[in-house]
């Protein structure tokens, strides 16, 4: 309910129906088409004999049994990395300088769509790659590209190196998010600091005071993390193996088939997906609140090295060794990105490359004049960037301004449905609902469709600034005599500006990364950047991939450093 | 005249904290309200000002000089309040806080007003600074007086020298009720200090849930 409205019971009644309408209006805007995709979804795959199919291929057929066990090898292996390593960072950066200036450098890193990170990390480790040849043939002896595995490995490691890469800064997003309240950061800060005076070394009292609580508010984001790394297609198909492929990918084959049948047992495949997902979230959750795993927490605090251990007893010699390790680690994710980025841009302007020279013979603007050639693939991920990012601002500005807490509370697991359910099978029920309301295949369909994905991450960024905004302003603003307007355009907006502008960055950043909405709800009539540069990977030309990944990746680069400077603080006069 | 409160029922999270409960503030009276932490203080200024936050449901009659403004809205009531933080806007200089209370007219003569009370506080060289650089006593004075250039006919005052040392408190609690009295505005104060009493004569004690009677 908002602040301003009179206490007087006669107004109020008129004034709590005309709000109301709008809290209903909004709320069906917003949750309806989520629902009907929901129950779409359901009912894509609400046949018993295409189940019988299913569980008699899955069972008979090896393919099946051995991409569901890639899907878990990839999905969990790159979750429990970017964990592990986030856990592991924070430890040694929080309360440090090294924590700020690597919170500095997670925008850009965020803002890499994972497709075009992935076409570069190939670039770099193919037997073609960068790597390969700054090693050759002085090291190696190679003079021609070696037959090796080392993209699309049929062991899932290129897919797990692109997902830890994408979502250790993810992560570490996460808990910055959670940092960035000075009380909570100063509070924690206390805490590890109370447990250090009672003789806990500082990365005991670390993972003894402070993470325990971080990882239960990092819950939700790892979840998706986990999400993502199960059900995500388009890193699989660049990076990822092809027999057998991810579990997504067979159902995203199928997906595509002409023949319907197949297209049901895509479905059912997505919904295998989920399935996957939910038990494994349900047994990260089960894990953490085992008895016996806090029981060996406390074990572990008594004795040995680790425990009760000082400063002292762990030595310095590990302490500085571990300081090195943590900026080494630092340094070597962001070499990572910087060599992709160069090797996109490189590879974007090659002409003729022989193995295994370091640069290429000559270089060629063709890619880029190709791009410049299909202009509509550019305007069309623009297009599609601004107007699903303003969509979903408004719509997520306006619910979280006038929709009541508990309805906020409520709705919050259907708003990250999107997130939750895997792509494969969200992509189904968007295009049974698109057909259904005769907009298949029409820009309007695929606008809706990206609006409804940015959704979900718009509320992630502006979520916390609402919560943590002082109400008390409004109440000063008010009792000043200024109306609601004048305090959102005035006070509340231009001070949460800085979260504001980094929505719609996160915004343009996610609709552009779209591939599966874009090429299943606009059935192949538009083309966007990603779309290009995820279909030419798998043997188009190598500069026009290279080109539109660096495209990719530059218009959301583009989009975050607006944010800063648009949201950057504001500059007074010095004190005299 | 003055500000004259009724309350029939005033409720929080579905807990009634007050009862047919009754207070009169004259023109340049500092009528001090105290009461048990979570009896319904902050509740009652914040109902007084017109706001209905979450959770509270406030049914009773406002009445100033004379005139009944239940029915208006915080906006129109005119009715001036401080909290315990100055709420400063960060993001403005101290002038254009100051300038944000000021009611609509003529550009130059909202200016002129902003740059009098500037100068009545001695702020002049600071206004063009941020307010997160001025001192603690500094900011509260630009609070107060950010407050009074919306002109309200009335000032309520939620604990607003609880987070100021002592000597800064007693010299900030001194502005506030020389500007009160000498604008004849009738003031509500909350507070836990009995040191902060301005007239021991006109002190309420806001009863607890079990005594719905009206003290004073």
């Amino acid at each position: 309910m908002s602040p301003w409205l009179p206490v007087s019971a006669a107004q109020s009644r008129l004034q709590r129906f005309v709000n109301r309408s709008a809290q209903v209006a909004l709320a069906l805007l917003g949750f309806l088409p989520l629902g009907a995709i929901g129950l779409q979804c359901i009912a894509s795959v609400w046949d018993a004999a295409a189940w019988e199919i299913f569980w008699h291929e899955a069972l008979r057929s090896r393919l099946w049994l051995a991409a569901w066990g890639m899907t878990l090898w990839t999905g969990l292996a790159s979750t429990l990395l970017a964990y592990g390593l986030c856990a592991w960072l924070v430890s040694h950066s929080f309360a440090r300088p090294l924590w700020a200036s690597s919170v500095r450098m997670l925008g850009p890193m965020l803002a890499v769509p994972h497709a075009a990170f992935a076409v570069g990390l190939v670039f770099l480790v193919s037997p073609s790659g960068w790597i390969l040849r700054a090693l050759s043939p002085w090291l190696t002896g190679f003079y021609q590209t070696p037959l090796w595995l080392t993209s699309q490995d049929p062991w899932g490691l290129g897919v797990i190196a692109v997902l830890l890469c994408k979502e250790l800064p993810f992560l570490l997003w996460a808990v910055a998010t959670q940092l960035q309240r000075d009380d909570a950061s100063v509070r924690l800060l206390r805490e590890m600091q109370a447990a250090q005076t009672m003789g806990y070394a500082r990365r005991t009292a670390f993972f003894k005071v402070v993470w325990p609580q971080l990882a239960q508010r990092i819950r939700w984001p790892l979840f998706a993390v986990l999400a993502y790394g199960l059900t995500v297609v388009d890193v699989a198909l660049i990076a990822g193996p092809s027999n057998p492929p991810t579990l997504s990918v067979l159902a995203w084959q199928l997906l595509q088939d002409s023949d319907t049948a197949q297209n049901t047992q895509g479905a059912i495949a997505g919904w295998v997906l989920a399935g996957t997902t939910a038990v494994a979230a349900a047994v990260w959750l089960a894990l953490g609140s085992m008895p016996w795993m806090h029981a060996r927490h406390v074990r572990g605090g008594r004795g040995g090295r680790g425990m009760h251990g000082s400063e002292a007893s762990q030595g310095v010699a590990p302490a500085r060794l571990h300081s090195v390790l943590t900026r080494g680690l630092v340094y070597f994710f962001l070499s990572i990105y910087l060599a992709v980025w160069a090797a996109l841009l490189v590879g974007s302007v090659s002409g003729v490359w022989p193995f295994p020279a370091l640069l290429p013979a000559n270089w060629s603007l063709d890619a880029w004049q190709a791009v410049w050639g299909s202009s509509s693939t550019v305007g069309a991920t623009l297009a599609l960037a601004l107007g699903s990012t303003v969509l979903a601002m408004l719509w997520s500005l306006a619910w979280l301004e006038l929709a009541p807490s508990r309805w906020q509370h409520a709705a919050r697991g259907m708003l990250y449905l999107p997130l939750l359910l895997p792509s494969v099978l969200w992509v189904v029920g968007l295009h049974q609902l698109a057909l259904q309301l005769s907009l298949s295949a029409s820009f309007t369909a695929l606008l809706l469709a990206h609006s409804l994905a940015v959704l979900p991450y718009t509320m992630i960024v502006l979520s916390p600034a609402y919560q943590g905004f002082d109400v008390r302003y409004a109440m000063a603003t008010a009792s000043m005599g200024r109306s609601y307007a004048a305090f959102l355009l005035c006070v509340k907006w231009p001070l949460l500006r800085s979260a504001l502008y980094a929505a719609c960055a996160v915004g343009v950043a996610v609709s552009v990364a779209q591939y599966l909405p874009t090429l299943y709800v606009g059935e192949g009539r538009y083309t966007t950047v990603t779309t290009e540069a995820v279909n030419l990977a798998s043997g188009g030309q190598r500069s026009l991939v290279a080109a539109y990944a660096w495209l990719q990746w530059f218009i959301p680069v583009v989009g975050f450093a607006l944010a800063a400077w648009l949201g950057r603080p504001r500059h007074f006069k010095a004190a005299a | 005249m003055g500000l004259d409160i009724h309350i029939r029922h005033l409720n929080a999270a579905g807990k009634v904290l007050l009862r047919d409960w009754r207070v009169r503030c004259a023109p340049g009276q500092i009528v001090t309200l105290m009461g048990a932490s979570g009896s319904g203080k902050s509740s009652l200024l914040a109902a007084v000002c017109g706001i209905a936050p979450p959770g509270i449901a406030f049914d009773g009659d406002v009445r100033l000089d004379g005139q009944n403004i239940s029915h208006l809205s915080c906006a129109q009531r005119r009715i001036g309040m401080l909290f315990q933080d100055d709420l400063l806007f960060a993001h403005m200089t101290v002038r254009e806080n100051l300038l944000f209370a000021v009611p609509a007219g003529p550009r130059t003569q909202r200016a002129q007003q902003v740059q009098r009370a500037l100068d009545e506080l001695g702020f002049s060289d600071m206004a063009d600074r941020s307010p997160q650089t001025l001192s603690g006593g500094q900011r509260a004075r630009v609070s107060l007086a950010r407050t009074l250039l919306a002109q309200p006919r009335a000032l309520l005052l939620d604990e607003p020298f609880s987070k100021l040392d002592a000597a800064l408190r007693e010299e900030y609690r001194a502005f506030i009720f020389s500007h009160a009295r000498k604008l004849q505005l009738p003031t509500l104060l909350v507070t836990h200090d009995r040191a902060d009493i301005a007239d021991p004569a006109a002190v309420y004690q806001i009863p607890t849930l079990s005594a719905h009677s009206h003290a004073g």
